[in-house]
């Protein structure tokens, strides 16, 4: 799992040398940044349930052909299935931030996910109006503080850039 | 390899559950015992050599005949790879701290250990004993606690600039990975 610490440990390993300076500096520049990610992490994980619906529903609003019968959406099950995916993707995004790295959402979330999209003739542009909606949803300090907040919006956007 | 972060991650994971409050509170503590984690980590990587010749030397003073002809430290070429391995040993111990998991010292130092010392005839209580004495002088060398010795003369012994027991905290935690060690070679 990609983080600062284990990719440090890594370049250390494969050079054969005891953790230098360098790297312990490394290190400490994530551990300063960890509060806001943590508190970001702790927001999301708590109102997580009314974040998914709130961002379904938005998907849903912009793009109501999706219930049609044929589209993605077309009955309640698959609509479930749809919330049930924003759940991952949000998930992901709090596991990202209590590892401060993209690991998670790269090896659980992207690794594959253009090609079983495709497979599935799943819309990615549903997807992305989900993500963006949350993103913009999002204010400080209602929901969290700034620093939380904009470690939370760079991982909705890696995740959104990902899907574009 | 994992990390404290992704080591709750991983598990969270297999719950499909997000990470909140109780879980939080571990990484918290992490974050906030940070930069004693890393004097821990420095006290180790900048006490290398001497806590591993320290170790070698002494395991062999307690077992002479290693360095006798027929011994596992005779000739020169042996007693090498013997120092050599203290510190490989060692240094997976420094990142298994720096992580906080011990994943990276179990994937990639301990793993297969023990069949390798038998298939070459290492004497496993000896490579033990060695491991046994670094712990004594690393958790020495984290908290602040190592003397000059018996010897009142002796001018080498060095003290790092952090407060005695600032780190005893993570004392335990690198005594932890000595022993993890230490059990595999059992």
């Amino acid at each position: 799992m990609k983080s600062v610490v284990t990719t440090v440990v890594t370049a250390a390993d494969a050079a054969g040398r005891f953790p230098s300076q360098n790297d312990l500096e490394a290190v400490q520049g994530n551990i300063q940044r960890a509060t806001a990610r943590l508190e970001a992490a702790e927001k999301l994980a708590l109102g997580m349930d009314a974040v998914v619906k709130e961002a379904g529903d938005a998907c849903f609003k912009k793009y109501p052909y999706l219930k049609q019968a044929g589209e993605a959406g077309s009955n309640q099950t698959k609509v479930d299935k749809c919330y049930r995916d924003l759940g991952h993707y949000m998930r992901l995004i709090n596991y990202c931030l209590v590892v401060g790295g993209t690991g998670p959402l790269d090896e659980w979330g992207i690794a594959g996910a253009r090609e079983v999209y495709r497979t599935l003739n799943l819309p990615t542009a549903a997807y992305v109006e989900a993500l963006t909606y949350t993103r913009d949803r999002a204010c400080s300090p209602r929901d969290m503080s700034p620093q939380a907040l904009n470690e939370l919006k760079s991982y909705l956007d890696y995740a959104i850039n990902s899907l574009s | 390899m994992l990390d404290a972060f992704s080591r709750a991650v991983v598990s969270a994971d297999s719950k499909n559950a997000a990470i909140g409050g109780n879980e939080l509170a571990a990484l918290r503590a992490y974050v906030a015992e940070g930069n004693k984690r890393l004097d821990a980590v420095n006290a180790i990587s900048s006490n290398a050599s001497c806590i591993v010749s320290d170790a070698v030397t002494g395991m062999i003073c307690e077992n002479t005949g290693l360095i006798q002809a027929g011994g596992n430290c005779y000739p020169n070429r042996r007693m090498a790879a013997c120092l050599r391995d203290g510190e490989i040993v060692l240094r997976y111990i420094s990142y298994a701290l720096l992580a906080g998991d011990s994943s990276v010292l179990d994937d990639r130092c301990l793993n297969g250990l023990k069949e390798t010392y038998i298939a070459l005839g290492v004497p496993l209580q000896s490579a033990a004993r060695a491991v046994a004495i670094m712990k004594a002088s690393s958790t020495a060398h984290i908290n602040e606690t190592n003397t000059s010795g018996t010897n009142p003369d002796e001018t080498r012994f060095r003290k790092m600039e952090t407060i005695k027991g600032d780190c005893s905290a993570l004392v335990a935690e690198a005594a932890s990975y000595f022993d993890r060690v230490a059990s595999a070679l059992a």
